[in-house]
């Protein structure tokens, strides 16, 4: 190695290019794949909801006589009768949907007590079952905890609310869910409502939002001409009960319109569009900077096998087995790729440190820098294979053949 | 020592065949210093490859050391050339990026040496060959004659029974020419077989015997040499 390592510093220009190539597309990958990394924990955070078995779907009423109370119990009562649906409930949200409705909620009354802001879905007594969310303590709503929102002055919220765990704790972080059954919290300042129960978990609509575990489900039912449904439908027949539902509220009343059917895969691939775009580019990015660099290899070591065939020979009349130019040059390569690999690694912690002080990234885990080092250690031994067989298979008799 | 019978090599190309070596017989005893001459083209170089074991041949037997090397494979070979054989040739072919001692060292890294044993000898062949000062140079920045003693220098460290030389002192001029003759002839009393092909009358005829190669056949041998020379 010694030899060999000396032959290289004395032809650096030759071999700098290369290892600094190296070296950015390490440098490049680590930081790819920190930011794919931190993207796929948050695609990975669960909603909490049933996502598999949920769709949602809407009715905008341009009938000037509507009945809306009248006209969302037959259609609830319809959706929660057809074959291979679960439950079904109108609400005015759901996870990730990225648009919807949020409140302080305080432990104190009064304007100067500190509120905690909380997504809040509007529910039924179905709402738990719908949404396939687990009650952790205290108990469901009863449908005498319910109300319709009345404009013309009756109570702007009801008595009871059920608190997911993360909002219970961010309210008491002292105790435990069933410690908090029965609490009372304030809303719009004074108004008091108490926690009938807590749901392990149930993100709020808005991804990017740093309180996105907090949510509260509230016991009304709101709304004057549109509606949206949420509906469960048994495992495997989501995707044939959607056609009917939409087909059989269509029928059902015709002076609206049925619309806006949306499975909660597609909202959440819509929700995560950019950041799963943003892992595709990086992917193809980082491959295609890794495939240059290998063909670089390539290239480098191709010239420098034809430049040495006459040494090459020269070595295999000294002595040299097959095996062993195959080796220097695997070994020539290894040792311009760990120069690139150890420069990449300090390039790479580096532009790290710096992306987590501007973008406020979650820096790499340790393991990340010597996983790609070892990536580029094979990329580069693959690269060289090729052009290195070839040094093997040069005649010993180059040596006194050529000039 | 060395012995080939009706060695035969046969290149073959697209357009042409070129009988490199007919029928080519010789055997060479331990200690003998042979020079070879002969026009261009007439298979000298093809003769010291064979002998060397650079490269096989087409029919025939060739024995080395009383081992016939007919079914050796390339890495057997490549041992054989490595312990009994030292090459010399006309342009050195000195590894331009090593200095004088990694270049020296490069047939005893082969070879498994620990460290200790071939520093030993790369300072002592060097020291032989006059260069011990001349260690941490490149190629580049010796002249045409000491690049060719650091060749011989390579050659002799793995202490080979063998030395085969193509031309040694082609490239250098008539002074340099001879200091390189008198090593070749030193070393030569000190046991080592050398084989050396030169277009030079005056060297061939320091050898103790001589050799001449015409159309890929031994033509006359010793006393034939002499008249073919005119010494
Ligand atoms: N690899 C090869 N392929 C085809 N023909 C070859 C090859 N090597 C040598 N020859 C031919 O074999 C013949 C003998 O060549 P060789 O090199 O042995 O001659 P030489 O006596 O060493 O000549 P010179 O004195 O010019 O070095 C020549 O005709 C040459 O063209
Ligand atoms: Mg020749």
């Amino acid at each position: 190695m010694g030899p060999i390592w000396r032959a290289l510093l004395r032809n650096k220009s030759s071999y700098v290019l290369i290892a600094l190539q190296i070296a950015l597309t390490m440098a490049l990958m680590v930081n790819a794949i920190a930011i794919i990394q931190e993207r796929s924990r948050l695609m990975g955070r669960p909603s909490g909801v049933d996502e598999e078995n949920i769709f949602q779907i809407y009715s905008s009423s341009f009938d000037p006589d509507l009945e809306y109370q009248s006209m969302v119990a037959a259609d609830l009562d319809l959706i929660r009768n057809h074959p291979g649906v679960v439950d079904a409930v109108l609400t005015n949200s759901m996870p990730l949907r990225q648009g919807g409705w949020s409140q302080g909620l305080a432990i104190a009354p009064g304007d100067n007590s500190d509120a905690v802001g909380v997504a809040i879905y509007f529910v039924d007594e179905h709402g738990v079952g719908t949404f396939g969310i687990d009650l952790i303590a205290g108990r469901n709503f009863l449908p005498t905890d319910v109300r319709w929102f009345d404009p013309d002055g009756g109570p702007r919220w009801p008595e009871t609310i059920i608190l997911s765990n993360a909002m219970a704790m961010a309210l008491f972080p002292e105790s435990t869910a069933a410690e908090v059954i029965g609490r009372v919290a304030y809303i719009e300042n004074n108004l008091p409502v108490t926690i009938i129960g807590i749901i392990d978990r149930m993100q709020a609509p808005w991804k990017e939002w740093s309180g996105v575990e907090r949510s509260m489900l509230v016991p009304m039912k709101r709304g004057d001409d549109f509606a949206r449904y949420v509906v469960r439908t048994e495992t495997g027949y989501r995707d044939e009960v959607i056609p009917q539902i939409e087909k059989a509220l269509a029928d059902r009343d015709t002076g609206r319109i049925i619309d806006g059917a949306q499975t909660m895969n597609d909202v959440r691939a819509a929700a995560y569009l950019e950041d799963s775009a943003m892992i595709k580019l990086l992917v193809f990015i980082v491959s295609l900077l890794t495939a240059i660099t290998s063909l670089g290899i390539v290239g480098l070591a191709s010239f420098s096998v034809a430049r040495r065939t006459k040494q090459i020979g020269t070595r295999r009349a000294l002595g040299a087995t097959r095996r062993s130019i195959l080796r220097y040059f695997m070994l020539e390569n290894f040792l311009i790729s760990t120069v690139g690999v150890l420069g990449g690694a300090v390039l790479a912690v580096a532009i790290n440190i710096w992306m987590v002080q501007i973008f406020a990234l979650t820096p790499i885990a340790w393991y990340v820098v010597p996983v790609a080092m070892l990536a580029l250690w094979i990329v580069g031994q693959l690269a060289v294979l090729g052009p290195a067989r070839r040094a093997s298979q040069v005649s010993p008799a180059t040596a006194t053949r050529s000039i | 020592m060395l012995s080939m019978q009706n060695i035969s090599m046969v290149y073959r190309t697209e357009t042409v065949e070129t009988h490199a070596l007919r029928d080519f017989s010789l055997d060479v005893e331990e200690g003998e210093f042979v020079s070879v001459t002969g026009p261009s083209g007439s298979g000298k170089t093809t003769f010291l490859n064979i002998a060397g074991l650079l490269e096989g041949f087409t029919s025939g037997r060739y024995s080395l050391d009383g081992k016939d090397t007919t079914q050796l494979d390339d890495a057997s070979r490549s041992r054989l050339r490595n312990e009994k054989i030292g090459f010399i040739f006309q342009s050195f072919n000195l590894i331009p990026e090593l200095d004088i001692f990694d270049n020296v060292d490069v047939p005893l890294r082969y070879r498994g040496f620990d460290s200790a044993e071939r520093r030993r000898r790369i300072d002592s062949v060097l020291d032989m060959v006059g260069l011990a000062s001349r260690k941490k140079h490149l190629p580049s920045q010796l002249s045409g004659g000491q690049q060719q003693r650091v060749a011989i220098a390579r050659a002799l460290a793995g202490e080979p029974r063998f030395l085969l030389a193509d031309e040694p002192t082609g490239n250098l001029d008539s002074a340099m020419a001879d200091s390189v003759m008198e090593l070749l002839e030193d070393i030569n009393s000190k046991g080592t077989t050398i084989i050396m092909v030169t277009h030079e009358p005056s060297l061939a005829a320091r050898a103790r015997r001589n050799i001449f190669v015409r159309d890929g056949q031994l033509s006359v041998e010793d006393a034939g040499l002499k008249v073919a020379i005119g010494s």
